[in-house]
């Protein structure tokens, strides 16, 4: 897929993403993101692309990700902000000492709840979220059936994501 | 087109581990879904922003070593099995002739509505939840077999002679703990309070911690794990008993177990979810939790139905 291909996907289906951004509830920030994801495959595009459309939904939906991230980050960030500012000082700028335990504390309980999945489950999640390996390869892989790759990421999916959150409460 | 909050955030994360996968191309109906209500918009983003954060944390892992093929018994060859039937009959034909297994069972039982608890020579006890049966074995004291019904196991630990638990194909091994084994129409729910369980070992091998509940398909050994407080845990011991979603069908049947009277519910809301927490009455009004499960509690010959408000 040329640079030139892609950006005419992009504006023969400008509307399709744009009632995909306003599903996502961006609302006025809709043409927002659209303008960005200009930008995007403006100023960094892809190699060949097997499904032009696909990938730009799939880019869209990682802005829309990305900018979630970045507003809870910044409203968590004010919140420290002014906490430290009306009397308890040091409890958000932890020296890097601290910081660097916490991380450490985080990633044995990443691994732990890896574990907590059984060999299987666990396996299975890495080779998808990490390696990105499709569903239907795992299950080659493995010699296993595809429902009970489903099952096992499912189960994987919601632990680790739950385990993510419950440090974002900290 | 509105979801129970526990639906939707089950779909938003089968979106999200869908779209994981490289081929990923469902990008029409994923609008439609995130149209039908804003609320899947919230739950999808909460979920796929927490999933996004575990990059950093994934990849700081140490990598784990090359991947084997491992496959299910039901897929293991003919040739196989049969070497396996025929090494495990020999394993049994020789620990017979090195001794007569003894077994020497008994059998405690409640009748629906009625709780008792039983000590073990070890100290142990098991509480058990009405309409329920559980068989021992004096020969053979740190096994127990959940026939039917709920019970609570609070086992005093000992690491050289684990306590095992048997319900349908679900086998249990304590690892220093307290925890309640719910069987019930093929379904099996395991929830710890204190030490840990492990599930199945040499199946899914899952080890089930304090605060975590396992749900499981007794069949199939699909399961979901979850958070439960610990202190809320085997509530029916004090007549209390905490729902983060389960159906009216499981809330009623827990309602029948602990009353020991039938409580159907009507199809059309036997699926509906219920999170909260029941405070049991007095047999006689139980229909004052009408209004904490938003239903109409109707009494008829057979014992009591909920329907829709």
């Amino acid at each position: 897929m040329t640079k030139s291909g892609l950006n005419a996907i992009f504006i023969a289906n400008r509307e399709r993403l744009l009632r995909f951004l306003a599903a996502h509830g961006a609302g006025d920030a809709a043409e927002d993101l659209l303008q960005e994801l200009w930008l995007k495959i403006e100023a960094a595009p892809p190699g060949p692309v097997g499904n032009p459309l696909s990938y730009l939904y799939r880019t869209a939906n990682n802005l829309v990700i990305d900018r979630h991230r970045a507003t809870t980050q910044a409203v968590k960030r004010d919140r420290a902000w002014s906490e430290s500012v009306s009397g308890e000082a040091g409890q958000s700028d932890a020296p890097l000492s601290e910081r660097q335990i916490i991380a450490q504390q985080q990633l044995e309980q990443v691994q732990q709840a890896l574990d907590s999945l059984g060999q299987r489950a666990s396996r299975i999640f890495r080779r998808h979220r990490i390696d990105g390996i499709a569903q239907k390869d795992i299950a080659a892989e493995l010699g296993i059936s595809l429902s009970t790759v489903e099952s096992d990421l499912r189960l994987a999916y919601r632990t680790m994501i739950d385990l993510r959150r419950r440090f974002d409460e900290v | 087109m509105a979801q129970e909050p526990a639906m939707t955030e089950q779909t938003a994360l089968d979106w999200i581990i869908r779209q994981r996968d490289p081929g990923f191309d469902d990008w029409g109906a994923f609008v439609l879904w995130l149209e039908a209500d804003p609320a899947h918009a919230d739950a999808y983003h909460a979920m796929a922003a927490a999933d996004k954060g575990l990059d950093d944390l994934l990849t700081s892992l140490p990598t784990v070593q090359e991947m084997t093929a491992m496959p299910e018994p039901a897929r293991l060859n003919r040739r196989a099995w049969i070497g396996g039937a025929l090494a495990a009959s020999i394993v049994a034909a020789v620990s017979l002739y090195l001794y007569v297994p003894r077994s020497d069972p008994w059998a405690v039982e409640t009748a629906p509505g009625v709780r008792r608890t039983v000590t073990l020579a070890d100290g142990s006890n098991i509480a058990l939840n009405g309409g329920t049966r559980v068989m021992l074995d004096h020969a053979n004291p740190r096994t127990a077999s959940l026939e039917r019904g709920e019970a609570m196991f609070t086992i005093s630990h000992d690491p050289d002679h684990p306590f095992e638990v048997q319900a349908g194909e679900t086998r249990l091994v304590d690892i220093g703990t307290a925890f309640n084994v719910l069987r019930d129409n093929g379904q099996i729910d395991i929830a710890v309070s204190e030490g840990a369980v492990l599930y199945n070992p040499g199946r899914e091998a899952v080890r089930i911690d304090a605060g975590h509940r396992l749900h499981a398909d007794d069949k199939t050994g699909t399961y979901m794990l979850d958070d439960i407080p610990g202190s809320t845990v085997a509530g029916w011991r004090q007549g209390r008993l905490v729902y983060d979603g389960q159906s009216l069908e499981r809330v009623a049947a827990d309602l029948s177990r602990y009353y020991g009277i039938n409580i159907a519910v009507t199809p059309a809301i036997a699926g509906q979810g219920f999170r909260g927490v029941l405070s049991l009455p007095p047999k006689e009004k139980i229909e004052t939790l009408a209004p904490i499960l938003n239903v109409n509690m109707r009494q008829d010959a057979m014992g009591w139905i909920l329907t829709p408000r």
